[in-house]
């Protein structure tokens, strides 16, 4: 052959129908993100569309609006607290499924894993009726013990994750270079498996404070946290306050998967 | 005689009961200043050797001492020994100074001659400029210095090397061990080193320990080993051989001051030869090790001792030595010779092989694995 | 001589201390490893096996709708649901929302994970993380905005009326279409986590390769790529199914009291009606429900496999 022909792509009509269509789907899984952003700017006194002017108006209510700022109270000092606790759980029964052999050890990374596999509204029931006659319902304890139980899976999965792809080697050099098993874990094993125990810790905060089926049944009349305050404002008010409210979690939410994805990657997070 | 660094008493380490030893009944004595290698293929045992030497794995029995003071009980942390691993095993959140001060730190060496003896160790590895830098931006190569200063730094009664060498490429590798080598030696540093690799023990050890099945074929020096190897075993892991079973007739005389005699050996289907091996073989069966290239050959008759001759079956040209195969009657024999700038000898052509007494040598035993194997 | 022919080596006289250091080292490490797991254990004790194991007995108990509970070994509560249409009506309307859910998120989600498994752009990771995202947005600020959009003076409605295409405004909220949709725009990430995990196999190559052996482009997707994407696809189906009949903030937000699913039963049972034997019965029910699918798919998706 003296030429070879140039090669020139045909074009496709397949490929932007496709990429149109990818487009759509990524709107309409992000529109209920989206529109409370709108929402919570448009200047009706009702919710309803199309939004009539920009206000801030929306953002300056909430400090007044007591049950939100009770509830963002609630909700953030069990989240703290349950994110401290399931560290203090989750990262300890990682290392040792980790670093150590005994046979039991898959039924117990299991167990670990399982309460991911119960529904909320269940293990919500069960906590209420167990906690009922102990008097633990209302109370800051009654909700931290309920949430431990959904958090401690994501703190066991990432932490484990880091540990699988640390070298153990480091922590052997360490020993030998005259260090003991404490030292070892704080000054090595600890500092190496870092980002998986921060996006452990992170889920686990945002999954409490977002968290509303076990809230509810745990702690509706007495103490409830911001996303039973929500829930409940949203079943009684039509006005935007709360897609102001919403704004601001989504913000945390944002913070949080900005810090996931930075330390050890989404999606080997959330897998 | 002096007193030995290190010696390994009967250590032995099983895995499971049941299973063939890892390590059966290993002994050893290291001389102070050594620079020892464990040489083996994997699986013989060497690294498990190391560990245990080490602390970072239990013996199932035996005894590891140092300095004259038992150390099998000794916490690996108390040990006071420096290692070198094969992935380098450098702390990714500390920097170069860092990592070279955990040592020290750890024996709470005060701050200001932390500093002195991090920056000389540094300098020992010609790395003092990399201080500050992360891990992460170093070469292999200078990773690999980083984790010996930092193994060096802090004095260690041994110095452990985990195949420091087999992640680098084959160039640094021999720049690395030049270099490994003259600090040992400048440090005297009693070493022991795991390597699979022959041509780094035989270039870097004082002594080699050939490994097999968990056993110790031969310990001896890098010539000894080669020269004088002691089993089928090691023969043939390091270098190359051609083996030939000889009857082994008469004595014809000593051969040289280690004691060792030259004898008329016959070898079935070739002839009888001269060979060289320890005193008293008269009268038995032995093998018989000739290394490729000290195999003369020649492509015509020429004088001196009547040569074999045979046919040239196989030619490989690898640039600087040219590799023959020549069958002789039902044997095929390797050879090797210069290459040269005419005609290379062809597939078919006549070959005639001649060798000298001493480079016939014969084995004194059948293996260590074998003697276990047959008891 | 091979090994077989080998004779028995004899028995070596074992050292005294033989396996000593080791026994002791094990000893110590079985002390560590416990040590490290008896939190956690603890934990989930109290905060999961506990309540779950209550409630379980608590099923068993005779309970009346005002509240008196009274401690026995009964199955009157399991009678009632199973025998009473109202409760297979709702059991039937959670079944057939879960796979109702379940079969359209599997559509709206499979482009997607399709154009994240494929693409080899840069921002593919950006992508992937932004489509996985809402995972950790509260449910009840999406569910939220699915209202603002679906309202009676909602985004639709108000867009439909305003371009003059329906008068009166269509019922999107407070019923099942809504609930549906809301949720499976909800389960979408769950279900796209699970395809781009799942598609493991799917590699350009053999889907050039199909096209190299005179494929046309139909072919290679029904006879290449949707085969080798089933068991991702299966996996998001069963996924989505078994969070959706489960849900409980959707269907009582976006349903407003006139859906009943299982979920919000069991919350009316325990916090209306104060009858929490049979509020516990209903939830050990929608439990084995959840125990059978989970056993249906494991042998379906080693059937798969093999």
């Amino acid at each position: 052959m003296s030429e070879a022909k140039v090669f020139k792509p045909r074009f496709n009509p397949a490929k932007p129908a496709f990429g149109l269509l990818v487009f759509l789907l990524y709107l309409f899984l992000l529109a209920p993100l989206l529109i409370v952003f709108v929402v919570s700017f448009a200047a009706n006194q009702y919710l309803s569309f199309p939004p009539e002017g920009f206000t801030l108006k929306w953002y300056g209510m909430l400090p007044q609006e007591g049950t939100f700022m009770e509830g963002m109270k609630v909700s953030l000092i069990v989240a703290v607290i349950v994110t401290l606790i399931v560290l203090a759980l989750g990262v300890p029964a990682a290392l040792a499924l980790d670093r150590f052999e005994f046979k039991a050890k898959a039924a117990v990374q299991s167990f670990f894993l399982s309460p991911l596999l119960i529904p909320s509204i269940v293990l919500a029931l069960g906590m209420v009726l167990l906690f009922g006659p102990l008097k633990l319902t209302n109370t800051y304890a009654g909700i931290v013990i309920g949430h431990v139980a959904i958090t401690i899976p994501f703190v066991i999965r990432t932490t484990l994750m880091s540990l699988a792809t640390t070298d153990t080697s480091c922590e052997a050099a360490a020993r030998i270079l005259g260090a003991g098993s404490w030292t070892v874990f704080r000054r090595v094993t600890l500092p190496i498996i870092q980002p998986g125990v921060i996006a452990g810790g992170v889920i686990a905060f945002i999954v409490s404070f977002d968290e509303a089926v076990i809230s509810l049944f745990v702690a509706e009349s007495g103490l409830p946290t911001l996303p039973v305050q929500v829930l409940r404002y949203v079943e009684n008010s039509a006005d935007a306050a709360v897609a102001a409210l919403s704004v601001i979690l989504i913000l945390i939410s944002l913070a949080v998967v900005v810090v996931v994805e930075r330390v050890m990657g989404l999606r080997k997070a959330l897998r | 005689m002096t007193e030995s660094k290190l010696s390994i008493v009967d250590l032995t380490k099983r895995y499971a009961a049941g299973l063939e030893p890892a390590v059966d009944r290993l002994n050893m004595e290291v001389e102070e200043g050594h620079l020892v290698a464990l040489l083996g293929p994997s699986g013989c045992g060497k690294t498990t050797t190391l560990r245990m030497v080490a602390g970072l794995m239990d013996p199932t029995a035996g005894s590891i001492v140092v300095d004259g003071k038992e150390i099998t009980h000794t916490p690996v942390n108390k040990r006071g020994m420096g290692m070198v691993f094969q992935s380098y095993a450098l702390f990714p959140h500390m920097n170069v100074e860092q990592n070279v001060a955990f040592g020290l730190e750890m024996r709470q060496v005060p701050k200001a001659q932390q500093k002195a003896r991090v920056a000389a160790a540094l300098d020992m590895v010609q790395l003092g400029h990399l201080g500050k830098r992360q891990t992460k931006e170093l070469s292999g190569g200078q990773q690999q210095r980083i984790a010996l200063a930092r193994a060096l730094v802090v004095e260690p009664t041994l110095l452990l090397l985990d195949e420091p060498l087999s992640n680098l490429d084959a160039k640094l590798r021999e720049t690395m061990r030049t270099e490994i080598r003259s600090i040992q030696q400048r440090t005297r540093a009693t070493t022991l080193f795991v390597t699979h690799d022959q041509d780094e023990a035989l270039d870097m050890a004082d002594r080699i320990a050939v490994m097999n099945g968990g056993l110790i074929e031969q310990f001896g020096s890098p010539t000894e080993v080669y020269e004088r190897p002691r089993t089928h075993f090691v023969a043939n892991f390091i270098g190359q051989a051609n083996f030939l079973d000889a009857r082994v007739g008469a004595e014809t005389g000593r051969a040289n001051l280690a004691g060792e005699s030259y004898y008329r050996v016959e070898v079935e289907g070739l002839g009888q030869f001269g060979a060289v091996g320890s005193a008293g073989l008269a009268g038995t069966t032995h093998e018989l090790v000739i290394r490729p290239h000290r195999l003369g050959v020649s492509l015509a008759p020429g004088p001196g001792p009547a040569p074999l001759a045979g046919t040239i079956e196989r030619v490989s040209y690898t640039g600087d030595a040219l590799a023959v195969a020549v069958r002789v009657g039902e044997k095929l024999l390797q050879a090797q010779m210069p290459t040269i700038s005419g005609d290379l000898p062809r597939v078919g052509d006549a070959a005639y092989l001649s060798w000298a007494p001493e480079d016939a040598y014969l084995l004194p035993a059948p293996g260590a694995v074998a003697e276990r194997l047959a008891a | 001589m091979t090994l077989l022919e080998a004779p028995a080596a004899p028995e070596r006289p074992r050292a005294k201390n033989e396996g000593q250091l080791e026994r002791a080292t094990e000893r110590r490490n079985r002390r560590t490893y416990l040590a490290l797991l008896l939190p956690g254990l603890l934990g989930l004790l109290v905060s999961f096996v506990f309540p779950l194991a209550y409630m379980v007995r608590m099923s068993f108990n005779q309970g009346s709708p005002d509240g008196v509970i009274v401690e026995t070994f009964t199955l009157d509560t399991y009678i009632q649901p199973l025998t009473d249409p109202y409760y297979w009506k709702v059991t039937l309307d959670t079944f057939q929302m879960g796979v109702t859910v379940g079969v359209l998120c599997v559509l709206v989600s499979y482009p997607v994970a399709l154009f994240l498994a494929r693409s080899t752009s840069k921002y593919r990771g950006l992508l992937i993380a932004i489509a996985i995202a809402p995972l950790l947005t509260s449910a009840v600020v999406r569910t939220y905005g699915w209202m603002v959009i679906l309202g009676t003076n909602g985004l639709v409605n108000s867009s439909l009326t305003g371009l003059g295409l329906i008068d009166t405004p269509l019922k999107l909220t407070n019923n099942m279409a809504g609930v549906t949709i809301g949720l499976v725009e909800i389960f979408m990430p769950y279900a796209i986590l699970a395809m781009i995990s799942g598609f493991g196999r799917l590699s350009p190559q053999l889907e050039e390769a199909a096209g190299s052996l005179g494929a046309s482009k139909f072919k290679v997707f029904t006879r290449v790529t949707l085969p080798l994407c089933l068991p991702g696809l299966l996996t998001a189906f069963l996924l989505v199914f078994v969070l959706s009949i489960s849900t409980f903030i959707t269907p009582r937000l976006l349903g407003g009291g006139s859906v009943q699913v299982l979920a919000t039963e069991i919350y009316d049972q325990t916090t209306g009606l104060l009858n929490w034997p049979f509020a516990a019965a209903l939830s050990v029910i929608l439990l084995v429900l959840f125990g059978l699918i989970i056993a249906v798919y494991q042998r379906l998706t080693r059937k798969i496999g093999g």
